[in-house]
C-alpha cells in the first residue's frame, strides 16, 4: 500500500522504557511461580497454569480497550455494567434461536454504540470521562435489573459455549486474548492513529498543534473500548452453563487495577497493552497463589492488595534510578 | 423469585431472629419498673387478652367475633408476577379451598416498591377486609400501616419477610438457621459420606446469613460427623466467576476434597459449572442452597443432586391455617403449635411459626417450580 508509509509510523524511543515496565511484571509473574511451586508443586501444573490464564482472558481483552482509553487521558468505569449487557444480549438471542455467530456479532456491535455514547458525551460534549461513565454504569446497571428481573440465562444451545472449546488444543478464549492484545499492540505502537493516543494523553494541545484532532481521537478510543468490552462479554458469556443476571459487576476493578499494574500511567500518555496483559495476569496469579499457599481467606485481599503494590513500588523505584 | 430479593428476604430473615433475640433477652433490672407501668396500659387496653410474658408482637384492638365465620383474606406480598410469590399464592388457594368459607386474594404491585405495597394495605383497611398477609419489602417502612391494620382489629400475618415484631402478630418463618445448616450437612453426608473432606465457597466473608449457616453446619457436623473435614471457605462476593475460580483452586490445593458446599444462589451455581467443566461430575458433590430455576440445568444433568431451600407453596399454605387459627382463637400469643392441614403440626416459638426442615429440590419435583 502507498500510504502505508505515512500511516504506520516508526515506534518513538520512549516505548523502550515501557518494553522495560513490562520487563518487572514478567519477571515478578516468573518468581512467583517459581516461589509458589516450589511451596505447593501442584501449583506448577498445565491445567493451573493455563487455567489462571483462561480466568483472565476476558479481563485482559477488557484491559487492551482499557490501555487505549487511558492512555488517551481518560478512564472508562462503565465497563463491567456494558459487560453484563452484552452478555445478556449475546445470551438472550441464543436462546431464542438467533445462530450464535449472530448472537456474538450483536453483542460486539452492542458494545462499539454504548462506547460511542460514551466517546460522544466525552469527546464532543467535553464532559469527564469519569462523570460519564459513572452515568453510565448505573444506568446500564439500572436497565439490566429491569430486563433481567434477577433471572439467569439458561438453555443456552450447546454451540454457544465458545469459551468451553479449545483450537488446536488452547482453549478459545486464550486464541482470542492473545490475538486482540497483538493487534492492539501493533496499532499503537506503529499506526498513525495509535501514535496519536499516546500524543493525544500526553498533550492533548501539543497533539492538536501537531495536527491531530484529539476530539476525533477520544471517540474513536471509547467506540474501540466498547468493541473490545463486547468481544469480552462473548468470552465471558460463553464460558459458563448459564449467564448471572448481574454480571460484571465490579469487573471494571479488576480491569483498571491490572491496566495499572501493568505500568499505564492513570495520568495518561504512557503504557502498553502487553503491560496491561501481563498486569490482569499477575492479579490472578495472586489470588490463586494465595490460596496454593493456603493463606487463611481472611488474608486474601489484602495480600492481592499488597503485592500490586509491591510491583508497582518496585516500578516507580527502577523508573527513578533510571530517570 | 428473584436473585436480590433472596437475598433481601434472607437479610430480613436475620433482622427479625436479631429482632426476636433482643427482644428475649429479659431487660435489665433497673429498667423493669420504668417498663410496667407501659405494660399495664397496654394490657388495659386488651382485657379480653391475657399476653404471655416476653411478647411483643402486635394484637389486633377490639376484633369482631370470627369463630368458624366467612373469613376475608388478602396477600400482599413483596410483588407479584414473579414465579417465587406465585408459588405462595398457590399454597394459599390450596389452604383456603381446603379450609372453605374464605374469600381469598392475592393483590399487590408488580415491583418491589415499599410505598406501593403501603398503598396496597391501606386500601384494604378501608375496605374493611379480615385478615391481611404479607411478605415485607422493608420491616420499618411497612410497620406503621401494619399497625394501622390491627389497631382496627384485622388478623394480621408475615410470611418470608418479616415486618417489626410489633407490627404483626406472627410470622410464618420459612427456614432457621440451625435447620437449614443441618440438612446441608445431612445431605452432603449422604452423597459423600461420614468421613470426607468438604470445602465451603461462601458469598463474602462477612455475609451475616453465610456465616451463621456456616457456624451451623459446623456444630452439627462437629456433634455427629467429627470425621468430616472442613479444609477451607472462600469467598465469591456474589460473583459468578469468582466461585468459579474458587472451586477450581479448591480441586487443585485439596486434591481429597470430596464435596463443595455452595452457599448461595451464586456461589451455588458457580460451584456446580467448575466441577462439571473439570469433568468431575459424581466425584464431587456439590451441595448448596440455591432457587430451583438457577440450579435446574446442573440438577437436569446430574451434577447436583439437590438444592436446599424451602418450598415457597408450604409456606403459603401455613399462613392461611394461621390466619385461620387466629381467627378461630386456636393460635393465640403462648400457643406452642399450630395445626396446618397436609404439613401436621408446626412449632410455634413465641410469635413465630416454624415451617419445619427445608425442602429438598431434586430431579423429580424440580419442575414443579418456576422461582
Amino acid at each position: 500500500m502507498a500510504t502505508s508509509t505515512t500511516r504506520w509510523a516508526t515506534p518513538a524511543r520512549r516505548s523502550g522504557v515501557t518494553l522495560q515496565q513490562e520487563g518487572v511484571i514478567a519477571a515478578a509473574i516468573l518468581g512467583l511461580t517459581v516461589v509458589v511451586s516450589l511451596a505447593n508443586p501442584d501449583f506448577f501444573n498445565t491445567t493451573n497454569l493455563l487455567d489462571i490464564v483462561v480466568n483472565t482472558a476476558y479481563i485482559a481483552v477488557a484491559a487492551a480497550g482499557m490501555t487505549m482509553v487511558i492512555v488517551s487521558g481518560n478512564i472508562d468505569i462503565s465497563v463491567g455494567s456494558m459487560l453484563g449487557v452484552c452478555a445478556t444480549i449475546a445470551g438472550e438471542l441464543a436462546r431464542n434461536g438467533a445462530p450464535v455467530p449472530l448472537a456474538f456479532a450483536v453483542a460486539v456491535l452492542a458494545g462499539s454504540v454504548m462506547g460511542a455514547v460514551n466517546g460522544i458525551l466525552v469527546a464532543y460534549a467535553r464532559i469527564p470521562a469519569i462523570v460519564v461513565t459513572l452515568g453510565m454504569l448505573s444506568i446500564l446497571r439500572g436497565g439490566l435489573i429491569l430486563v433481567t428481573q434477577g433471572r439467569w440465562i439458561e438453555s443456552l444451545p450447546e454451540a454457544f459455549f465458545f469459551s468451553q472449546r479449545s483450537t488446536l488444543g488452547i482453549p478459545n478464549p486464550v486464541w482470542v486474548m492473545l490475538i486482540v492484545v497483538g493487534l492492539v499492540w501493533l496499532f499503537m505502537k506503529y499506526h498513525r492513529w495509535g501514535r496519536a493516543i499516546y500524543a493525544v494523553g500526553g498533550n492533548a494541545e501539543a497533539a492538536r498543534l501537531a495536527g491531530i484532532n484529539p476530539q476525533h481521537v477520544q471517540f474513536f478510543v471509547f467506540v474501540v473500548n466498547g468493541v473490545l468490552v463486547g468481544l469480552a462479554a462473548v468470552l465471558y458469556a460463553s464460558r459458563f452453563t448459564a449467564i448471572q443476571s448481574n454480571a460484571g459487576q465490579g469487573f471494571e476493578l479488576a480491569v483498571i487495577s491490572g491496566t495499572v499494574v501493568g505500568g499505564v500511567s492513570i495520568l495518561g500518555g504512557t503504557g502498553s497493552v502487553i503491560g496491561a496483559l501481563l498486569g490482569s495476569l499477575l492479579i490472578s496469579q495472586i489470588g490463586t497463589a494465595a490460596i496454593f499457599l493456603k493463606v487463611s481467606p481472611f488474608w486474601l485481599q489484602a495480600v492481592q492488595g499488597g503485592l500490586i503494590l509491591l510491583t508497582v513500588l518496585i516500578d516507580v523505584l527502577r523508573r527513578r534510578r533510571f530517570a | 423469585m428473584k436473585l436480590t430479593s433472596l437475598n433481601r428476604s434472607l437479610a430480613l430473615l436475620v433482622f427479625a431472629s436479631v429482632v426476636a433475640a433482643a427482644c428475649a433477652a429479659p431487660p435489665p433490672a433497673a429498667q423493669q419498673p420504668a417498663q410496667q407501668p407501659a405494660q399495664q396500659q397496654e394490657a388495659a387496653q386488651q382485657p379480653a387478652e391475657q399476653l404471655p410474658p416476653g411478647w411483643k408482637a402486635g394484637i389486633p384492638k377490639n376484633p369482631p367475633d370470627r369463630k368458624g365465620k366467612k373469613l376475608v383474606i388478602r396477600d400482599v406480598p413483596k410483588l407479584i408476577g414473579i414465579g417465587y410469590f406465585a408459588a405462595t399464592t398457590k399454597g394459599m388457594e390450596e389452604a383456603a379451598r381446603e379450609l372453605g368459607n374464605i374469600d381469598f386474594k392475592t393483590d399487590a404491585p408488580t415491583e418491589a416498591k415499599i410505598e406501593k405495597q403501603i398503598e396496597f394495605i391501606d386500601n384494604f383497611i378501608t375496605q374493611g377486609v379480615d385478615v391481611i398477609l404479607f411478605a415485607a419489602n422493608d420491616p420499618v417502612a411497612i410497620a406503621p400501616v401494619l399497625k394501622k391494620a390491627l389497631d382496627q382489629g384485622i388478623i394480621v400475618v408475615g410470611y418470608d419477610a418479616d415486618a417489626q415484631e410489633d407490627a404483626r402478630q406472627f410470622f410464618v418463618n420459612q427456614a432457621t438457621f440451625e435447620a437449614i445448616g443441618q440438612a446441608l450437612i445431612e445431605d452432603m453426608v449422604s452423597q459423600v459420606g461420614p468421613d470426607a473432606e468438604v470445602a465451603i465457597v461462601t458469598s463474602s466473608l462477612t455475609a451475616p446469613n453465610q456465616n451463621r449457616w456456616i457456624e451451623e453446619m459446623k456444630k452439627y457436623a462437629a456433634a455427629k460427623y467429627p470425621n468430616l473435614k472442613f479444609v477451607v471457605t472462600l469467598p465469591s462476593e456474589e460473583d459468578q466467576q469468582l466461585a468459579f475460580k474458587a472451586t477450581q483452586d479448591i480441586m487443585k490445593t485439596y486434591p481429597n476434597v470430596k464435596g463443595v458446599f455452595g452457599l448461595s444462589s451464586v456461589a451455588f451455581p458457580g460451584a456446580a459449572d467448575a466441577v462439571k467443566q473439570a469433568g468431575k461430575c459424581g466425584q464431587i458433590a456439590v451441595v448448596g442452597l440455591s432457587t430451583p430455576n438457577q440450579m435446574r440445568p446442573f440438577v437436569k444433568e446430574g451434577c447436583v443432586k439437590s438444592v436446599i431451600l424451602w418450598n415457597p407453596i408450604d409456606l403459603g399454605y401455613a399462613a392461611v391455617y394461621a390466619a385461620r387459627a387466629i381467627a378461630d382463637g386456636e393460635l393465640k400469643p403462648g400457643a406452642t403449635s399450630l395445626k396446618a392441614g397436609r404439613l401436621g403440626e408446626l412449632k410455634v416459638n413465641g410469635s413465630e411459626i416454624l415451617l419445619g426442615p427445608p425442602f429438598i429440590f431434586n430431579k423429580d419435583n424440580i419442575d414443579n417450580f418456576d422461582f
